[in-house]
């Protein structure tokens, strides 16, 4: 078994790591840098918890052989967030009570963020699906739901701002 | 224990690997095989990831449609040509997973996954494999029945684009979104003047793999595409399947409910 080191970039800082063969992206995150708001649940694939962005596009970071994504762009919560107060999603999600023991959220979130990258303006349904991936034992999903909607709002007056 | 994974940058570097290693497994989206490798397994001690072999390609000449055994099922979603395949690819999986979840790879899942290639078997799809003696070609209903070569590989399937309201489907599941089927029914139905001058039935979730519904073709071709003859050929569905209990729904009740979720497919109601 030979180990190998692995380019990426996650939350815009070059990144280099000795891995172990079939390490997952998840493991990179959490144990060589340290990064533990990707959670590890499942390693099914079935939970959801372990969202990340990789290229712009929602993925499970426990499905990932690292080895096989070199030189990706890799997004995680704490990438998303800003060096003061938070994201508006993560704004939405705080006030709209959408999270509770919080094992969950960060996915939520991140696939949340990767909805709205493609579709501004998401109808309810399209909520749901977006986060169709993603297990919560608390909330029972309508307030989350109504977060990521909340969050759609957010998001799009933010932009307008930065554009006016 | 996992001993390498390995990144071919052609499909001759890959089947070489696979070729030369009986504990080497192709690695393509992720979805299936990392659960097993996350679990701990003596299954293989080698991945090859096909992500950097170039497989990834859709294209759409004329009226077929040719896609590179690597296309993520998100990818297709982008595709105007293959927006008829939109309300199945979004019963499979969530979003998040159709990001990875690829092509070739759901060829090659075990029920109750595999939708996708049902709908392929309904296209009449056909695999183009590499191996040995070069490309070869075969059913898409062969491929995922039995076992390829070890150094064969998929790298594309391709099929006629069907005509505009042709193309059916529908999945039974226990929610809306990300539930693997129940059952899955994909179909093309072509017909001349109010009979059926055509029809490709398949089914997923009620045998080893993808099948086609041959009995329940053989009873509708050249009948007025009505309930009632639908209804009839629906129930010789029986003869076709081999259903399995799982999680989701026993053996007897795919055995029950099959029959009309295929009308529900074929005639909406």
């Amino acid at each position: 078994m030979k180990k190998s080191v692995v380019s990426l970039t996650v939350n815009g800082s070059e990144t280099q790591a000795l891995v172990a063969p079939g390490a997952t992206l998840l493991e990179l995150l959490r144990e060589n840098v340290g990064l533990t708001g990707t959670r590890r649940g499942c390693e099914q694939g079935a939970c959801g918890t372990c969202t990340v962005l990789v290229d712009g596009k929602p993925m499970l970071a426990c499905l990932i052989p690292v080895e096989t994504i070199e030189d990706a762009n890799v997004q995680t919560i704490e990438g998303m967030t800003p060096a003061q107060g938070l994201h508006p999603i993560q704004e939405a999600f705080l006030e709209g009570f959408a999270t509770q023991c919080g094992f969950c959220t960060p996915g939520m979130i991140m696939a949340t963020s990767g909805l709205l990258a493609a579709n501004p303006d998401p109808s309810r349904e399209d909520a749901v699906r977006a986060i169709s991936g993603n297990v919560c034992r608390c909330t029972g999903y309508e307030a989350i739901i109504d977060a990521v909607l909340d969050a759609a709002r957010r998001v799009r007056a933010a932009a307008q701002a930065k554009a006016a | 224990m996992l001993q390498a994974v390995a990144r071919p940058r052609s499909l001759a570097e890959a089947r070489s690997i696979l070729g030369g290693n009986p504990r080497a497994t192709i690695l393509a989206g992720g979805t299936v095989v990392m659960p097993v490798l996350n679990c701990g397994t003596d299954a293989f001690d080698t991945l090859v990831s096909l992500r950097a072999s170039g497989l990834s390609e859709v294209s759409i000449a004329g009226e077929r449609a040719t896609i590179g055994a690597m296309t993520t099922l998100s990818a297709l979603e982008a595709q105007p040509e293959l927006s008829f395949l939109l309300p199945a690819l979004d019963a499979i999986g969530s979003p998040t997973l159709r990001n990875m979840a690829t092509v070739g790879g759901n060829l090659f899942v075990k029920p109750p996954y595999g939708d996708f290639a049902a709908c392929l078997i309904a296209l009449g799809a056909e695999a183009t494999i590499a191996g040995p003696a070069g490309n070869r070609s075969e059913p898409v209903e062969k491929t995922v029945a039995a076992p390829l070569g070890r150094d064969e590989i998929v790298t594309a399937v391709s099929f006629a684009l069907p005509t505009a309201g042709t193309f059916k489907f529908r999945k039974a599941a226990r929610k809306a979104f990300n539930s693997a089927a129940i059952v899955t029914v994909a179909a093309v139905i072509a017909t001349d003047g109010g009979t059926v001058s055509g029809c490709r039935i398949a089914l997923g979730g009620v045998a080893k793999c993808a099948i086609r519904a041959r009995s329940v073709e053989a009873a509708l071709a050249g009948k007025p595409f009505d309930r009632a003859n639908v209804e009839a050929a629906a129930a010789e569905a029986r003869n076709d399947i081999a259903p399995a209990d799982d999680a989701y729904a026993s053996a007897w009740y795919r055995a029950r409910v099959t029959p009309v979720h295929i009308r529900r497919a074929l005639i909406g109601e």
